[in-house]
């Protein structure tokens, strides 16, 4: 599955590097997470809980890996989701440009494959599931972007 | 005969019990004490087996055991090859069959890694997910081309390439007939199947009893002897200790011939470590992955015509997909090969395939085995050459007919049975003159269509010409006793997935010896009850066994004679036999039951006559030197959308030459639920496979399964032409009814939309959007 696309944060792109490297917001912004943590610098490891068509409230181990990083303006990611329902793995890479009034511009694009129960039965909502889980995680994000500017000002 | 029941419609003596709830499957199966199993399974294609940690699984509360490859020491062992490859000179055959459990490597999503016995399925399934599977990937071999392509990664490392098998086999000169062609008509074929969706899944429940050392095991198999004495072998057991019952199943459809499954190797061998009964049964989304399928073969084909539409030659390769492993040799791809010769006399043939390792399950026969993708490769290319030829599609078909004095009509090629191929007896002009007639082709070309054409309607017509070879060996037996009670028993070592055997193999019996059908009580599949045999598969079930009933009871009807004439004082073939009596012929006396006749032959006391055996029973075994050809003609009338690519099926026809018919009620039961698999095949189901060889569509939410409304009434009319070489002069019919309905789907639609379309179908299975798609492609052509 090849997800990608652009989102524009009203928020200078520090702000949206910190945020995204910062695993009690990621947590609370990433829809089913239950816990994320960083296990070392640029390694972050939780816990997912995801429903995906008739698979309902799957659990997910977690390990994302960074790499690539140039602050304030590109990184990779390495995804690893293993759970009883199958598995996620995949690659992604995210680009943050100077956006309009000064806001941020994201383009993203990753490449994940998907195994198991989720593929076998989830596959013709797995595409649906997680572009909506990505806009939710986006306009949460932005959320916080616009309260860390709001509370920062 | 009196009373005799051949060739009537006597309904099913199953059926009260299948009806009401009360017949028993291997699910029913519930013993004290009873543990449940589920199985850890790849979730990856392709891969290096790292670690199996089943640490924490084991200490889950209610788990009893967690077994890993390592766990099962010199069992551990890849399956037997179940079918040897025919003696075709110069194939290659690679031999890689499956471990019980995956070692080092996985080759399919699905292989079986670990296996958890637990109190309950429950607690059994919740410890799947404790188990960490630690696998490396490797790229997966998905694609048939690509998997033959050089540097594409190999599903067995230790072989060259993904090439299971290579076989090829020649008639006359094909070369030759070619170059003296007026025309030739190649194209490029694509033939898939799916699963067998039998209504039952696969199911196995065992019960080892330490203190009587032996072993109960009910299994869904369609082979429960082979099962029987292969498990005995593997667990160092006299085949005598262990009883196999295959109860009522639920479709077997083929996969379930398959030898041996994992689970099947498994469950027995954790019994007699845990001493306690254990039970699995698969559910639908295992069964996409666990139970073998059928798949893909692609076709480069041509046939050589003269210009009055005479097949001088047919060239044809093709790949077939094998899945990971090939336990069942080369059954499949050499019915393909014999199966595209149809009814047809073509004198110089030259086919060829290569037979590929893929990382998806494991392919074995499914109903069809094969038989469809080369029908619908000729009678595809019979079309195009009509068309070019502007010879009418019936009249090219007829042309090419092999004539009835043409029998027994060897092919000169090797069958699947390991026997040449020889047809032994058929009546072919006639079956599809009568098609045509029925479905009123000739009326329905001239007027019906292009009325309706001008009205805005696309509506077409197929006919499709198939034979079916059936009834191989090496053969089957039977034991014919009747009981004192008067009721007959008959105990053969077939297993039965819904036939009707308990009807057809009794109609047999009772006509032989004179009593009522229902008053035979036939018992099949279970070891303990008969145990010499070779399973259900290849239509051959009333051929063979049947045949072996005739035999069994043919021997106690003599039995019958000889005693009642000592009782009566008159010679044998003054009795006869009727109503579950033996009589003098002629006379109005009430004669002898034939149930006092039986005590008779079992005395308590007195002396039973030296050279006779006791009772009144007998057993006979039938083994032909090679099957029964079965033929017949599907046409069908169809309605096409061209906006919405929907089909509507308005009228579809078997007739169909089984030989000898024992039941026309059950022919038509046969070839009901056949065109029913046929219809999906061409244009429901589809296993979508992703790039990483990931099933997308394990449900029957996304596999999509004809329904009621998708299958039409079926119109069947029967022809007879008896086979020689069975007493009965029977055929095989279990797979009349899919073989060449995707040629004859094809051929419908491709008529209804028009040559005006430009839509050519050479590929199965259809389905609305790829219909559509092709009616696009046409429109932009």
């Amino acid at each position: 599955m090849n997800l990608s696309g652009t989102f524009t944060f009203a928020g200078p792109r520090s702000a949206v590097w910190s945020l995204l490297h910062d695993p009690t917001v990621l947590a609370k912004v990433l829809p089913g997470t239950k816990s994320l943590v960083q296990a070392e610098p640029g390694k972050f490891q939780g816990t997912m809980k995801v429903s995906i068509g008739p698979l309902t409230a799957a659990e997910f181990a977690v390990t994302v890996v960074l790499s690539d990083e140039s602050e304030p303006s590109h990184f990779a990611m390495q995804i690893d989701g293993k759970g009883g329902v199958g598995f996620v793995r995949g690659t992604a890479v995210v680009d943050l440009a100077d956006g309009p009034d000064a806001g941020t511009v994201m383009t993203y694009s990753s490449d994940v494959q998907i195994g198991g129960r989720i593929a076998a039965v989830g596959q013709r909502m797995l595409e649906s599931v997680s572009r909506m889980m990505m806009k939710q995680a986006f306009d949460a994000l932005n959320a916080e972007v616009q309260a860390r500017m709001q509370s920062g000002a | 005969m009196p009373n005799a029941s051949f060739g009537k419609r006597v309904r099913r003596n199953e059926d009260a019990r299948l009806l009401t709830g009360r017949a028993m499957f291997v699910d029913d199966v519930n013993l004290p004490g009873m543990l449940h199993v589920a199985f850890v399974r790849s979730m990856v294609a392709h891969g290096t087996l790292k670690s199996v940690d089943v640490s924490a699984a084991r200490e889950r509360p209610g788990v009893v055991a967690v077994y890993t490859a390592g766990d099962l020491g010199d069992y551990c062992k890849p399956g037997p090859v179940l079918v040897n490859p025919p003696p075709v000179p110069g194939h290659v055959f690679h031999a890689c069959t499956q471990l019980p459990l995956a070692k080092e490597k996985v080759r399919y999503v699905g292989e079986p890694i670990a296996m958890i016995v637990a109190e309950s399925r429950y607690i059994a399934e919740d410890a799947l997910a404790d188990v960490l599977v630690d696998i490396d990937p490797i790229d997966a071999v998905n694609d048939l081309e690509a998997a033959m392509a050089p540097g594409a990664p190999l599903v067995h490392p230790h072989l060259s390439s993904n090439a299971a098998a290579h076989v090829v086999q020649r008639k006359g000169d094909y070369a030759k007939a070619r170059a003296a062609a007026d025309v030739v008509v190649k194209r490029r074929f694509l033939y898939d199947r799916g699963v067998s969706a039998a209504i039952e899944n696969r199911a196995v429940a065992v019960d080892w009893n330490p203190r009587t050392e032996d072993m109960t095991i009910w299994d869904t198999t369609q082979a429960p002897i082979p099962i029987r004495n292969g498990l005995a072998r593997m667990l160092g057991l006299l085949e005598s200790q262990v009883r196999v019952v295959a109860p009522f199943v639920g479709g077997g459809f083929g996969p379930k011939i398959m030898m041996f499954y994992p689970e099947e190797l498994l469950l027995p061998w954790a019994a007699m470590r845990i001493k306690r009964p254990l039970k699995w049964t698969e559910d639908r989304q295992e069964n996409f992955f666990a139970t073998t399928q059928e798949r893909g073969q692609v076709h480069e084909a041509e046939m050589a015509l003269s210009k009055d539409g005479r097949i001088l030659g047919v060239r044809d390769w093709f790949l077939c997909d094998t899945g990971a492993y090939d336990p069942y040799g080369l059954t499949i791809p050499i019915n393909t090969q014999c199966t595209l010769l149809g009814p047809y006399d073509i004198p110089n043939y030259d086919t060829e395939f290569t037979s590929v390792f893929t990382n998806k399950p494991i392919v074995t026969p499914v109903r069809g085995a094969g038989r469809q993708h080369g029908v619908f490769v000729s009678e595809r290319l019979l079309d195009l050459a009509a068309r070019e030829l502007n010879i009418d599609r019936v009249e090219i078909r007829k042309r090419n007919l092999l004539g009835p004095d043409r029998f027994p009509h060897n092919h000169e090629i090797m069958f699947q049975d390991s026997a040449p191929l020889v047809y032994d007896s058929g009546n072919y002009l006639p079956t599809l003159e009568q098609a045509a007639e029925i479905i009123g082709y000739d009326a329905f070309v001239r007027d019906e269509q292009p009325r309706l054409r001008a009205q805005g309607k696309r509506v077409g017509v197929g006919i499709a010409c198939y034979v079916e070879g059936t009834g191989i060996g090496p053969y089957e037996g039977a034991r014919v006793t009747v009981e004192p009670s008067g009721t007959v028993r008959v105990a053969t070592g077939v297993g039965t997935q819904g036939q009707g055997h308990f009807t057809v193999l009794a109609q047999i019996v009772s006509d032989v010896l004179g009593v009522a059908v229902e008053d035979v009580r036939v018992v099949t599949g279970d070891t303990r009850e008969f145990h010499w045999g070779t399973g259900t598969f290849a239509s051959r079930g009333a051929v063979v066994a049947g045949s072996a009933c005739h035999a069994a009871a043919t021997l106690v009807r003599g039995k019958i004679l000889d005693l009642a004439g000592a009782v009566l004082g008159v010679a044998p073939e003054d009795l006869e036999l009727g109503g579950g009596r033996v009589r003098i012929a002629g006379s109005n006396a009430d004669g002898i039951a034939l149930g006092d006749l039986a005590g008779k032959a079992n005395p308590l006391r007195g002396a039973v006559r030296p050279g006779t055996e006791p009772g009144l029973e007998s057993t006979a075994y039938f083994g032909p030197d090679r099957g029964s050809t079965a033929s017949g003609v599907h046409a069908m009338i169809v309605e096409v959308d061209p906006e919405t690519a929907a089909v509507e099926i308005k009228r579809y026809l078997v007739v169909h030459d089984c030989g000898t018919i024992i039941n026309p009620l059950l022919v038509e039961g046969q070839i009901h639920g056949g065109v029913a698999h046929g219809i999906g095949n061409a244009f429901y189901e589809a296993l979508v496979y992703d790039e990483q060889a990931q099933l997308m569509n394990a449900s029957f939410m996304d596999y999509l399964l004809p329904t009621a409304t998708d299958v039409p009434t079926i119109e069947t009319a029967h022809r007879e032409t008896p086979s020689p070489f069975n007493v009965l002069g029977l055929k095989g019919v279990g797979e009349a009814g899919c073989i060449p309905t995707g040629a004859v789907f094809a051929q419908a639609v491709e008529d209804a939309l028009g040559v005006e379309s430009g839509v050519e179908i050479t590929e199965i299975p259809l389905s609305p959007n790829r219909l559509f798609q092709l009616i696009e492609e046409g429109r932009s052509r």
